[in-house]
């Protein structure tokens, strides 16, 4: 038997390509399973975890392990079979060649998924959550993922939708039966549920702040004066000796990244040049860097040698930054510098950290129970409906007919349908799919 | 009997939709058959003596810009011409007439006789007769049979009609009239299932047995505005309407003999129309109001009767006496006609194709009141549309199908093939979600041209359409050229009007402000001299033609944002589901997909409108629909490179 459109026979390698203990290869589709019975010349017991050997003709091509899933019990709703084997480049390439001289073609980017959306497995927002959960780097980012998959914010989306179409219903209701002296919806009623469902509307949207933190990671840049300390907190934070660390000032010249996990947020700490001015011109590029650094920092940890104490030149640059942490460093070498951190002794670590942690929560978290906004197109729903409500809004405040009001909610309306996939199109597969690679 | 000359298209019934059914078949050039069992009756007014109103109206100016016949007669029949809602925006105003019945009716069939490819057939067709899935002719009731390619339904209230007055029950769609028994037959030979509806129609009473001194006037409009682009002025003379009320006297008669309604007792079991309830529906549905609004109507310039408009009802002939004689102005009144319910069979239109053609058999176009609607306006464009898309099935050509953000016509043909509907469908402007862009002063930029490349606009519609357009694109350039600065001198000047401007503005702009006022804007342009210009073009314009360029300006920055809407949508509506697309897939619930086979929806777009089809079904026809045309392509093109 062969498949028609959605159930012809696609494989893919599932894991990503390169040397791993073990690699899993899927197959999906009409003659998945009678494909992988060829391979292994038997028969296999659904959903059960079969060890066995796989052949091509006589050339045998490794121990694996088969898993074959009977339509529609599984992920994509077909017959689907995972094999996993040893984690060889090599050897996937020998299997993905043997199933698709039987008949497989080579998935395209997303088709798996694709194909649980079109047998009622998965809606779009879930679909999408499954590209988010598998680029989640932190617990927060899978949590957050995990609840959207399973369908949080289109049930968020899609109430405040209705109330949006019920308003629309009470509006036209005034027009069509004007004469008939019932009042269906009056001015000030129409102003108040419009500002309530713009501010939930708003507030969903805001959750993005946080939805991006949580999948892009913050970036939080390590300022100071020279010799401040800046490469020591670095290789503290990240637990290597990332930054070259001497007495000289000026050793660190260009930008230097590490990524660690805190509130649940990946952040992306930068150690930058010590700022002075300098005749060396490397180091003014450094210094350059430096500022340009803070300018698109989400958070700036401001270093002060608690040995020199706050000077001048610290307090010019402090009231030049937004929001800094002051933090001063050498505790153990500073008499009466108990609020001061040091490395070396490890005094103030233990609450350092525990002040990073509250402030990224302090400012990117927001109550972890509400539906988070977790990518671009989610969120660039929610800001259209919020444009569309805020001109209603102006339409009422102005004293404008219904039918412009409605014009204005019918686009809200509209912009939150788009969310779930009901609106429009094509676009929003394109931008949901766009995200996947093969094999997914 | 001897067997009747062929014709291309046979259209049975001569009521709104008929009759424009008719023309414009024979305008496109073929000849056509127009059976109805009375000749004089074409054109008839079965209820009430008025064209337009809210929506309504806006499908009578759609009509004239496809060449219809409506707004011509019902030009030559007004008697009292009105814009109804002028306390809302310009887009939900509705023109609406009185019409002498009489007048109306000759006036239609006036139009008909002028038409040499239509011949007036006075019978009852008996049979529609097919072959292979194709309408090969009709049978008529004298045993003769009448051979086309093409036959057009438009029977109204007329299949399997019963009227009930009270306990008594008459067979007949209209009062004195017959009833066509045999075609319900043919209909469901054909494959389509009928269901049964009801409407009403309220008592007419002699004019001379009313004392007007005890109601109140309802003039109409001090300059009547022709509804056609054919008419110049209104030549009638313009009469007043009245008003009286119910009150609790006629609402406890009506109590205490509701047992006496059929629609009550149980003797009517189809549905009747939800937005024009009989009386005894009102009281029971809104007991706590303690008058009804009724409008008397005259039923023409010379006729004898007035209409009661609001009293629609099947209660007995000595209930309706009391409840009449109830009211102000009516204490002595005589009723000259009794009102009645009519039930009759019609066919749930989601059994048809956008076109109006019954689906799997070619050539069977219905309109009008056998679909569900209710309304001469609704069935006028219905006919209009069926008749047009005869002709074009007649010349092999793609159907005419207007979209939603083109004409109200389409909104309601869609509403119907899509929604279906269970109790008869009356045109509402908030069904029209592209409300802005369909205005009734935008009617002849919308159709009048897509009318012509069908070639049923006649010659004098299309000048006077192009003059028209010429004159109003002037106009607003010159609106939308003409700016202002603020400077010392300009602010003085605008200060008189109410007027302040704060940077450089067009007069488009200045428009669009409420506090804008148009008439005191031009007489102060023409006691100071300035903007001559935008002065010189708005003179040529009529006071209709003024108000369309203004409300224009007006809605601009919205009717931009409709279109976008509409444009961002259109996606779906070019999005065609094959007639070999099997619904029956794992991603969508049974139940959806007996909505979808039930309509067979042709588009996306379509089927994203028929309710209980969830946006997850959407998403995932969407996705099978784009899957199996990548598939078509070969394999190889992922979902992420989407057309």
């Amino acid at each position: 038997m062969s498949g028609g459109p959605g159930n012809d026979t696609i494989v893919a390698p599932a894991t990503a390509p390169g040397r791993s203990a073990i690699a899993v290869v899927r197959i999906d589709g009409a003659d998945a399973v009678s494909i992988v019975e060829a391979l292994a010349k038997r028969e296999f017991e659904p959903r059960r975890a079969t060890h066995t050997v796989l052949g091509d003709g006589d050339a045998s091509i490794d121990d694996a392990v088969v898993v074959v899933y009977r339509a529609p019990s599984s992920y994509t709703g077909n017959d689907l079979v995972e094999i996993s084997l040893h984690g060889s480049a090599y050897l996937v390439g020998q299997l993905l060649g043997a199933v698709r001289r039987r008949g497989a073609r080579l998935a395209d980017p997303g088709e798996f998924t694709e194909r649980a959306v079109l047998n009622g497995k998965l809606d779009l927002v879930q679909a999408e959550s499954i590209v988010d959960l598998v680029d989640a780097r932190t617990g927060l980012q899978a949590r957050l993922s995990l609840r959207n998959l399973t369908g949080e914010l289109s049930r968020a989306g899609e109430s405040m939708r209705a109330s949006l179409l019920d308003m629309i219903s009470r509006l036209e209701a005034a027009l069509d039966f004007a004469d008939e002296g019932y009042e269906f919806i009056g001015h000030d009623e129409a102003e108040t549920a419009l500002e309530t469902l713009l501010k939930e509307v708003r507030g969903t949207a805001a959750t993005w702040a946080r939805g991006h933190a949580i999948q892009t990671g913050l970036t939080a840049v390590i300022l100071g004066l020279p010799n401040a300390g800046k490469s020591t907190l670095l290789n503290f934070l990240c637990g290597t000796e990332r930054a070259i660390v001497t007495p000289l000032p000026g050793t660190t010249r260009d930008l230097l990244r590490e990524t660690v996990d805190l509130g649940g947020l990946p952040v992306t700490f930068v150690d930058t040049a010590g700022l002075r001015e300098t005749g060396d011109a490397i180091e003014e590029i450094g210094v350059g860097r430096a500022r340009d650094a803070a300018a698109g920092a989400d958070l700036i940890l401001y270093l002060i040698d608690a040995t020199r104490g706050m000077t001048d030149d610290d307090r010019m640059e402090i009231a030049r930054l937004r929001d800094p942490i002051v933090i001063f460093t050498k505790g153990d070498l500073a008499p009466g510098g108990e609020d001061a951190i040091s490395v070396l002794s490890g005094s103030g670590l233990e609450r350092l950290l525990g002040r990073l942690d509250e402030e990224v929560r302090a400012r990117f978290a927001m109550a972890e129970e509400a539906p988070t906004v977790v990518n671009e197109r989610q969120r660039a729903a929610f800001e259209a409906c919020a444009e569309a409500l805020e001109a209603a809004l102006a339409s009422v405040g102005g004293g404008a007919g219904e039918e412009i009001i409605v014009v204005d909610l019918r686009r809200a309306a509209n912009a939150l349908g788009s969310l779930t996939g009901a609106i429009s199109t094509d676009d929003v597969l394109r931008e949901i799919f766009g995200r996947f690679c093969i094999g997914k | 009997m001897p067997d009747h000359p062929s014709y291309d298209v046979v259209v049975i019934g001569g009521g709104h939709a008929g009759a424009e059914a008719a023309r414009v078949a024979a305008r496109g050039g073929r000849r056509v058959a127009l059976v109805t069992m009375q000749r004089e009756a074409i054109g008839r007014m079965s209820c009430n003596p008025a064209i337009g109103g809210l929506a309504k109206g806006h499908l009578v100016k759609e009509i004239d810009a496809l060449g219809g016949l409506m707004a011509e007669a019902t030009d030559a029949a007004g008697i009292q011409f009105k814009v109804l809602n002028r306390s809302k925006g310009p887009a939900v105003q509705g023109p609406r007439a009185q019409c002498d019945r009489d007048l109306y009716a000759a006036a239609v069939q006036r139009l008909l006789a002028a038409e040499p490819l239509v011949a007036v057939i006075e019978s009852i067709v008996s049979r529609v007769d097919f072959s292979a899935g194709a309408v090969t002719g009709v049978a008529l009731a004298d045993g003769s049979r009448i051979e086309a390619r093409a036959v057009i339904v438009t029977t109204g209230t007329f299949l399997r009609a019963l009227m009930h007055s009270g306990e008594t029950k008459t067979v007949g769609g209209r009062f004195g009239e017959a009833s066509a028994e045999g075609l319900s037959d043919s209909l469901r030979v054909a494959g389509l299932s009928l269901g049964r509806l009801k409407t009403g129609t309220p008592p007419r009473i002699l004019a001379t047995s009313v004392e007007y001194s005890r109601m109140e006037v309802a003039p109409g409009d001090a300059v009547p505005r022709p509804f056609s682009i054919l008419t110049d002025r209104i030549e009638l003379r313009q009469v007043s309407c009245w008003t009286t009320y119910t009150g609790a006297e006629a609402h406890d008669v009506i109590r205490r003999n509701l047992h006496r309604s059929p629609m009550f007792s149980g003797q009517i079991k189809a549905t009747g129309p939800r937005y024009c309830p009989s009386i005894e529906d009102k009281v029971v549905r809104f007991a706590d109001k303690e008058r009804h609004l009724v409008f008397v109507e005259p039923e023409g310039l010379e006729h004898p009767w007035l209409y009661l408009n609001g009293v629609s009802t099947s209660l007995p002939p000595d209930v309706q006496d009391a409840v009449v004689r109830s009211m102000p102005g009516f204490e002595n009144a005589e009723i000259a006609r009794y009102g009645y319910a009519v039930e009759y069979d019609f066919v749930n239109p989601q059994q048809l194709e956008p076109s109006l053609q019954a689906r799997g058999v070619e050539g069977l176009f219905l309109a009008g009141q056998i679909n569900g609607t209710s309304g001469y306006e609704e069935a006028a464009a219905q006919g209009l549309l069926a008749g047009i898309n005869a002709l074009q099935f007649l010349r092999g050509a793609e159907p005419l199908v207007l979209g939603r953000e083109r004409a109200y016509a389409g909104v309601m043909i869609d509403d119907l093939v899509t929604l279906g509907t269970e109790e008869p469908y009356r045109m509402f402007t908030s069904r029209a979600e592209y409300r802005l862009l369909l205005g009734c002063d935008s009617v002849y930029e919308r159709l009048t041209m897509l009318a012509r490349s069908l070639g049923i606009v006649d010659d004098e519609r299309l000048r006077r359409v192009e003059a028209r357009l010429e004159r109003t694109a002037a106009a607003r350039l010159q609106l939308e050229e003409s700016e202002l600065t603020p400077d010392r001198e300009t602010l003085a000047w605008l200060e008189p009007l109410g007027l302040s401007i704060t940077g450089p503005t067009t007069i488009s702009r200045l428009v669009a402000r409420p506090e804008f006022e148009i008439d005191s804007f031009f007489s102060h342009c023409a006691s100071s001299g300035r903007f001559s210009g935008v002065a010189a073009a708005f003179d040529g314009l009529s006071s209709e033609e003024k108000e369309g360029v203004v409300n224009h300006a007006r809605y601009a920055g919205y009717i931009e944002k409709q279109e976008r809407e509409a444009r961002s949508v259109r996606d779906d509506e070019t999005l065609r589901i094959p007639a070999e697309f099997r619904f029956e897939r794992p991603g969508l619930s049974a139940e959806v997909v007996e909505k979808l086979r039930r309509v067979q929806p042709a588009s996306l777009g379509q089927a994203a409108r028929i309710p209980g089809v969830t946006p997850a079904a959407v998403a995932v026809l969407r996705m099978s629909l784009r899957y199996e045309q990548r598939s078509a392509n070969g394999p190889g093109r992922g979902a992420a490179n989407l057309p």
